[in-house]
């Protein structure tokens, strides 16, 4: 097994729905370790989130390799995709996209339902995961109830609450308040020393900032890897 | 949530569809029910035998007009006949009945004293003519309950003497209720021997020929085909008739009566059915509407679940599912209001609409079965969108 959790492979991502087809990604290589903390940075359309998606299993590159934790992704269908993305990813957004009709604890709930965990074992992880991050008076409430910054958390603890491998966060804090973003960046590096792997995306430098290692992308390719805290 | 109102608007196809499933099955089976009751109650291993245009001569003049069948075929039937329990011939006509000031236009039924056990219709009150009776030709009739009312009222009729065609007749008995049998109403019926009617009122004599409208024949249990073939082999040496040649007479047993009864209201089911089964494929394609329209309105809903790792599988059944909760709660509805509406019309109408639990189960399997058919179709659509168009849809 690779040393790398993750690792692309000079990957191309090319889109042909218009006219031309346009090269989202041209020939990406990256390696991340386990419980890394990464920020992805760059310009609108530089392919931050067609990135993003690739490493969540969302998607598949359309030429290249994308090893997690040692299993090519390139060759899994669907369902295979649909199970690792359950067992070993997490995904925050930046609209928090939480279910409206459903409580805080029924979102959290629902990745251990695809999971296929029993119900008084959902109730506890689920009950567990909210009140790490705060919100164990929360867990009744629905979505439109709460502020913003514990929606992100909700939706932080729906990411955690299988025990991912690495979060995927697209944007976290930009829907929220310098203060309240603090709050979340604070929350990420924690769970990066509990070991799960962090990537996210960021226009904010400030943000960016926080993270031990920032990848700057532009026109689908890497334009500069920086490491904090490790001499080259 | 407006939701909820919408799906109960689409639901509603399937409330109206199930509810009249539910209720013409209801007036099905109670008709069905109601026809056996009639047939049954003519009595039991009965065989009617009627003077009938043969199938073979070139004009027919319908059934029990010609004058083929007579009173000796009768007799000859019950003395030859071994698989034969009993007969009992009929001259019916339509005759005035006066008593006092009263008249009335009434059916005078010639028969034998025979008549009674072969239909299981008995007097109420006073007795039916015996054999005696029948001998000597005499004057006594017993009244039907309609007649006996609009000839007597709330006066007694037995020991009274009535006028039947002018000619004065004692009236020893009043028959039990009965009620109509095939547009025949069996009340309105005034009973007199067979013998009498011959001499008195309808001119008839041995010499003339004794015709009756039919014979009522009796087999013996278990032995009605026997009779049948006893009876036609009997008639069509009296009659002489050889093999090209038709019957001049037919032979109609209570099974026959019974299958037909039972292929009208068999009829009756289906197309009340049909109609039913219309509103039902409406009310499906109202409920796969709603959930096409639903599946699009919760498309980001679905990138979400299918990112958090829902198989297609999950979100197949998830909207499966739905739309079977919705037919079935519809289905259950629809049920309810059939049961009710059968009730109603139970209650207005004088007969019972019956609604049996093969009605139930059936409406409650169909509703599912319309949900799982209607739903599959946009469940698909559901399970196969791609996540990350769905996610980033609004
Ligand atoms: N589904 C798609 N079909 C066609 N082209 C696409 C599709 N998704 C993205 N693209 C194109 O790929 C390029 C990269 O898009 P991407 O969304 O990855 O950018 P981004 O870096 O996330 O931008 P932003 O910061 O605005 O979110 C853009 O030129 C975009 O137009
Ligand atoms: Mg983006």
């Amino acid at each position: 097994m690779s040393e790398f959790l993750v690792e692309l492979q000079d990957v191309w991502r090319t889109y042909n729905q218009g006219a031309e087809p346009v090269h989202a990604l041209q020939g990406v290589s990256l390696q991340i370790k386990e419980s890394e903390y990464v920020a992805i940075m760059g310009t609108s359309g530089s392919g931050k989130s067609t990135l993003m998606n690739l490493l969540g299993c969302l998607d598949r590159p359309s030429q290249g390799h994308y090893l997690l934790a040692g299993t090519d992704i390139s060759s899994r269908n669907e369902d295979e995709l649909a199970e690792i993305r359950n067992r070993m990813v997490g995904f925050v957004f930046q609209q928090f996209n939480l279910l409206p009709s459903m409580s805080a604890l029924d979102n959290v709930m629902l990745p251990l339902v695809y999971a296929g965990v029993q119900k008084e074992q959902r109730i506890m992880r689920a009950q567990q995961a909210l009140k790490e991050l705060g919100l164990g008076n929360r867990m009744e409430h629905k979505p439109s109830e709460l502020s913003g910054g514990q929606q992100q958390r909700v939706a932080i603890a729906r990411s955690i609450v299988n025990k991912p491998r690495i979060l995927l966060a697209d944007e976290p804090t930009g829907a929220l308040d310098s203060h309240t973003a603090k709050e979340i960046m604070a929350l990420f590096t924690k769970l990066t020393e509990e070991g799960i792997t962090v990537i996210l995306v960021t226009h904010d430098p400030e943000t960016a900032a926080c993270a031990r290692r920032i990848v700057k992308v532009r026109d689908g390719k890497i334009l500069e890897d920086l490491m904090i805290g490790k001499v080259q | 949530m407006s939701n909820r109102l919408r799906s109960s608007l689409t639901v509603l196809g399937i409330v109206i569809g199930i509810a009249s499933v539910i209720t013409l099955l209801g007036i099905g089976k109670g008709a069905q029910t109601e026809a056996e009751k009639q047939v049954q109650s003519l009595g039991t291993n009965l065989i009617f035998v009627r003077p009938g245009s043969s199938s073979t001569s070139s004009i027919s003049l319908g059934q029990g007009t010609s004058q083929t069948l007579t009173y000796e075929d009768s007799q000859a039937i019950k003395k030859n006949c071994p698989a034969v329990l009993d007969v009992a011939p009929q001259y019916s006509s339509n005759l005035q009945a006066q008593y006092g000031e009263r008249n009335t236009l009434t059916t005078v039924n010639a028969t034998e004293p025979s008549y009674t056990t072969i239909r299981s219709f008995r007097p109420a009150r006073g007795r039916f003519f015996n054999e005696t009776e029948m001998r000597e030709e005499a004057r006594v009739c017993v009244l039907g309950d309609t007649v006996a009312l609009d000839l007597f009222g709330n006066l007694d009729p037995l020991k009274k003497k009535i006028l039947i065609r002018g000619e004065l007749f004692d009236v020893i008995g009043i028959m039990e209720h009965k009620g109509a049998n095939y547009n025949i109403d069996m009340d309105d019926q005034i009973f007199i021997p067979i013998s009498t009617g011959y001499s008195a009122l309808f001119g008839l004599s041995q010499v003339t020929g004794r015709t009756v409208k039919s014979i009522l024949v009796e087999a013996k249990p278990q032995e009605d085909e026997l009779a049948q073939f006893q009876i036609t082999n009997l008639l069509r040496f009296r009659h002489n008739i050889v093999a090209p040649q038709g019957d001049d007479f037919m032979l109609r047993t209570q099974s026959d009566i019974m299958q037909a009864a039972q292929s009208i209201t068999g009829v009756f089911s289906l197309l009340l059915g049909t109609t039913a089964g219309i509103s039902l494929v409406v009310g499906g394609i109202g409920i796969m509407n709603i959930m096409l329209v639903s599946v699009t309105e919760r498309t980001k809903e679905i990138g979400i679940r299918k990112a958090i790792g829902a198989k297609y599988n999950q979100i197949l059944s998830q909207f499966v599912i739905e739309a079977t909760l919705m037919s079935v709660s519809g289905g259950i509805v629809g049920i309810l209001l059939g049961v009710g509406c059968s009730n109603a019309l139970s209650t207005m109408a004088n007969w019972k609409a019956i609604v049996s639990t093969e009605s139930i189960l059936l409406s409650f399997f169909v509703s599912l079965g319309i949900g799982l058919f209607f739903g599959i179709y946009p469940a698909r659509k559901a399970a196969k969108l791609d996540p990350i168009v769905a996610l980033r849809s609004e």
